[in-house]
């Protein structure tokens, strides 16, 4: 379904007084009644849905589509209790100033952690149902009869009498009706509408091209920016000269801040060719000299130090490691990894004396409107957010709104003038929010049996919380960077896990799966070590300890449809591993051949998913597909290294990603167990990674600690 | 969203049980303090401030922005009715956070010299919560006007 | 502490009520930030400011950690007289700066 259409002018959303007719009071002074930008008037039945006459149902989306599918699976959600007709559905996103207006009534905007749908599906279905009731209650009214009398299926509201009318002529009188505060939901068995896959919203306009995103956005006397901050993070713009430029084609003006500097032109080639010829120098600042290296033997540091906080401790792993019949050591380390989204970077902005107005493909509506507001210098209420749907999210969008602030202070030069602010492909490379550092010590004991009775984890690491939400850092403990330790599903009876924050100048961010990522690698594979120090096979070592855990069904699972328990075909080696995250449970058998001893093709992949329920089964297959492709890529080829304080690789040329025709056959088992929410868009990743590394020790007899894989003589074979 | 009741009468037990559980458990290496603090410890504060006095909702404005992109700046502006004569003024102006590292933010002395009784600060609010600013007039009653805020950086990851 | 910055009109008619903006540069260390390797930053925070007008005190605040860096203030008052308001910050080490200004009453 198309989203919205740019004219000359500016969208206004009006909320008019309670005075105008057909308003709906929900308790705050604000009608229900939704004045379009045509002057029609669009009723709302709770505040998550409008209902038009000729029975369009408009669902408010408050998360943002990355290509998830929220924007689709979230009015499931809501359309599943509401028993309208799915063929008259669009979703819309909810307008990020009305929403601020309304006491953020839309409530959390923020789409990441896998969080939209399980966070969401309580309210968005109460919403569902008490916009029937209402509905119902409205067409019982008048007919005077009882509610209970009457059914609702497909908009049309019908009682034993013969009587029927639809949601669209309903909808003004169930507006003014009050908000039932405790509607009953459907039983899960009953559903007809969640668990099944009607097309997407999003897809067709995006392979058809016609999908617009915040840089296809077109305004007269629309300026184009490219910009470039200083390549060693912390450091500052000393200076520029600008006389290279001063008579190019097209080139506007130099806009300058901080640690930034940009060019403004009538297209963005010209802006960018001219800011290449601008001669800026920086003041480095104090990380001039920091490289990968030097950055290690900082994260080293924290392997070393004595007195570390203890994220968990059970048992007694000191003295357990002492006694142990076996005892198994190792080092495990992961580098810096950038989001690469698709789309780079990007944000429209123009200002005025009393009003910014920008768009932007973002991952929290309300952070962005909370940065241009800041960056503007002017209230929440004068500034307008039109939500694009985004190129590409993965984490990179959401708490980081700094090309908003910017396309807003560059803006502000130019007050009127629409200014798209673009960031080259080099400059998203260069100023990224990285997935962080890791490094980490771990052992563990073997009984005379090859039993596992204890283990000891110290982690060195880099944490993301102190820069966006330090407050939740609790005696030097990033809760985060714990997991897959501290909340190990494994019943072993002595556990330590020390966590030592070592925070190097590279600015971290929340990379799809953030501490699944390299967690899981670290922990499933040091397990795999385990396993073949007692000659044992991975599965059946696991088994007795996830004994009750919801892990083993997914891991039973793979080992189905793996064929797990029989021999693999000649040449194909096999690994496994099994992570819970975000809510949910998933398991990956991956299937190798390796020729020559270092050349891998990845054969197949056989990844299970219990998220407790499914909404849309074809988008989170999708979900578990691309999270593959994404754990596949980061454990061959990614890497951002640094040198002399900056970030080493510009383009896809020399930070290698997947491509589609390494893709290896991927099979996806869906395991919802139901009697839960679990998330989708992260939770298949954590198994990847270490399946893979696991199957590379099987093949070859190479144990690789470190990603990328490539690092350790690896290539690969699409 | 629900209208929030007022908070200042309010006791809160399950929050201090629960910050007892925790420094229980387990062997943490640092108890500076918790990472936050509860409306217990705001409730504290203001008995600690004003003694048992009543406090009113009313003739305070307390004016912040509804979101806040990470709280380490946000704009506060407390503004109390009041004509600023000898016979009638704001003696002084006390801000407060419920889950802050410490609940108390500024106090200002005031007096009829001012003319206004109007203070404008900069602040910075941990994670989302609820400010309240509280008014001494002259004749020592109490006044107070909270707000709601949202920091936006709280609410991401994970 | 670093610079101080004032203002307020430099004349004003008797009676009239003056605004006076205020900032000064000073890091306010809460003393709950952590550094990078996880270890709590000592508090360094200006505690007290305060201001005279011919050497009678019209405003006070004291400020505790939840204070933003770069203290800035906003507050009135009543123009009385012609003469010198001086601002004062002092922190928690010592430290203090001044500040003054002179406004004209008519």
């Amino acid at each position: 379904m198309k989203q919205q259409t740019f004219q000359a002018g500016r969208r206004d959303f009006l909320v008019k007084t309670a005075a105008v007719s057909g308003g709906l009071v929900l308790g705050v002074d604000l009608s229900g009644v939704v004045l379009a930008a045509d002057g029609s008037t669009k009723p709302e039945v709770t505040h998550w849905v409008v209902i038009q006459p000729d029975d369009t149902v408009v669902i408010r989306i408050a998360r943002s589509e990355l290509g998830q599918g929220s924007f689709t699976g979230l009015a499931q959600l809501v359309a599943e209790e509401l028993e309208c007709d799915w063929s008259k559905v669009r979703s819309e996103y909810a307008d990020v100033n009305e929403h601020i207006r309304r006491n953020r009534i839309f409530g959390s905007m923020s789409t990441g952690g896998s969080r939209s749908i399980r966070e969401s599906q309580e309210y968005l279905r109460k919403a569902g149902a008490s916009a029937r009731e209402m509905l119902v209650a409205a067409a019982a009214q008048e007919w005077g009869v009882p509610a209970a009398e009457c059914k609702a299926a497909k908009s049309v509201i019908s009682h034993a009498s013969g009587k029927s009318t639809t949601y669209g002529k309903m909808a003004a009188a169930a507006s003014k009706r009050e908000v039932p505060k405790e509607p009953k939901l459907k039983d899960p068995k009953d559903w007809k509408l969640i668990g099944t896959s009607p097309a997407r919203f999003d897809i067709a306009d995006k392979t058809t091209g016609k999908q617009i995103y915040a840089a296809d956005v077109r305004l007269p006397n629309m300026v184009h920016a490219s910009i470039v901050q200083c390549p060693v993070f912390g450091g500052k713009l000393k200076s520029y000269d600008d006389s290279a430029i001063k008579d190019a084609i097209g080139v506007k003006r130099v806009v300058a801040g901080d640690d930034w500097v940009a060019v403004v032109a009538n297209n963005w080639w010209r802006a960018n060719q001219a800011l290449r010829e601008l001669r800026v120098e920086w003041d480095v600042g104090e990380s001039g000299n920091v490289t990968s290296e030097s950055i290690m033997t900082f994260l080293r540091t924290g392997l070393d130090a004595t007195d570390v906080p203890v994220a968990r401790k059970d048992g007694d792993a000191q003295a357990a490691l002492g006694t142990a019949a076996k005892l198994i050591e190792a080092e495990y380390h992961a580098p810096y990894l950038n989001h690469a989204t698709m789309e780079p970077q990007t944000a429209t902005a123009i200002v005025t004396d009393d009003k910014v107005e920008v768009w932007v493909g973002t991952q929290n509506g309300e952070a962005t409107i909370a940065a241009a507001s800041e960056a503007a210098g002017m209230p929440l209420e004068n500034v307008i957010v039109h939500k694009m749907h985004a190129g590409g999210g993965f984490g990179r969008r959401g708490p980081h709104q700094e090309y908003t602030k910017q396309a807003v202070w560059i803006a502000q030069k130019m007050p009127g003038t629409p200014v798209c602010l673009q960031w080259s492909r080099e400059e998203d490379m260069r100023q990224g929010r990285y997935r962080p550092v890791a490094l980490v010590k771990l052992r563990a004991a073997l009984d005379a049996d090859g039993n596992w009775n204890a283990w000891h984890v110290r982690q060195a690491d880099q944490s993301i919380f102190i820069t966006v939400r330090p407050s939740d850092i609790k005696d030097g403990i990033d809760p985060v960077n714990v997991r897959c330790f501290q909340d190990n599903p494994y019943a072993v009876p002595n556990f330590t896990d020390e966590y030592a924050m070592r925070n190097p100048h590279v600015p971290p961010g929340f990379w799809r799966a953030v501490a699944h990522t390299h967690n899981p690698f670290f922990r499933e594979c040091f397990i795999d070590e385990l396993v073949h120090a007692a000659g044992k096979d991975p599965v059946e070592f696991r088994r007795p300890l996830l004994k009750g855990k919801k892990d083993l069904g997914v891991l039973e699972a793979v080992v189905k449809a793996a064929a797990w328990d029989k021999p693999a075909p000649k040449g194909v080696h096999r690994g496994i591993a099994v992570v819970d995250s975000y809510g949910s449970f998933s398991a990956a058998v991956v299937e190798i051949a390796v020729a020559d001893g270092t050349v891998v093709e990845v054969k197949r992949v056989v990844v299970a998913l219990d998220s407790g329920y499914v909404v849309h089964p074809d988008a989170v297959i999708a979900q578990m597909q691309s999270g593959v492709i994404w754990g596949l890529s980061s454990a061959m080829h990614e890497e951002i290294t640094i040198k002399d304080g900056r970030v080493e690789q510009s383009n896809f040329s020399d930070y290698r990603v997947l491509r589609m025709s390494e893709t290896p056959k991927i099979e996806t088992i869906l395991v919802p167990t139901g009697g839960f929410w679990g998330g989708v868009g992260e939770p298949p990743i954590g198994a990847v990674i270490p399946a893979l590394g696991n199957a590379i020790f099987a093949a070859t007899g190479k144990r690789v600690r470190s990603l990328p894989f490539k690092n350790h003589g690896f290539s690969y074979k699409a | 969203m629900p209208l929030r009741h007022s908070r200042i009468h309010d006791i809160h037990v399950a929050s201090r049980r629960r910050a007892l559980q925790a420094l229980a458990a387990g062997a943490c290496f640092f108890i500076a303090r918790p990472a936050t603090a509860t409306p217990d410890e705001l409730t504290a504060a203001l008995r600690e401030t004003f003694g048992e006095r009543p406090i009113t909702r009313g003739k305070v404005k307390l004016t912040m922005p509804r979101l806040a992109e990470n709280g380490s700046v946000v704009p506060v502006t407390v503004s109390v009715d009041s004509p600023m004569t000898e016979l009638q003024y704001v003696k002084s102006i006390h801000l407060f956070a419920e889950k802050n590292h410490l609940p108390r933010i500024l106090e200002a002395q005031l007096g009829p010299y001012n003319g206004k009784a109007v203070v404008s600060s900069r602040v910075r609010v941990a994670t989302s919560q609820q400010i309240t600013a509280v008014a001494v007039l002259s004749d020592d009653t109490l006044w107070s006007a909270a707000v709601d805020i949202e920091v936006v950086t709280s609410d991401c990851g994970l | 502490m670093g610079a101080a910055h004032v203002r307020m009109p430099e004349s004003a008619k008797r009676g009239d009520v003056i605004e006076i903006r205020t900032l000064v540069q000073h890091p306010m260390e809460s003393g709950f930030r952590l550094d990078n390797t996880g270890k709590l930053i000592a508090r360094h925070i200006i505690e007290s400011f305060d201001c005279t007008y011919n050497g009678r005190e019209i405003f006070r605040a004291r400020l505790h950690p939840a204070v933003s860096t770069n203290p800035f203030f906003t507050f009135y008052a009543v123009a009385s007289e012609s003469g010198e308001l001086v601002f004062t910050w002092k922190d928690d080490q010592g430290g203090v700066a001044t500040a003054t200004s002179r406004i004209e009453v008519v």
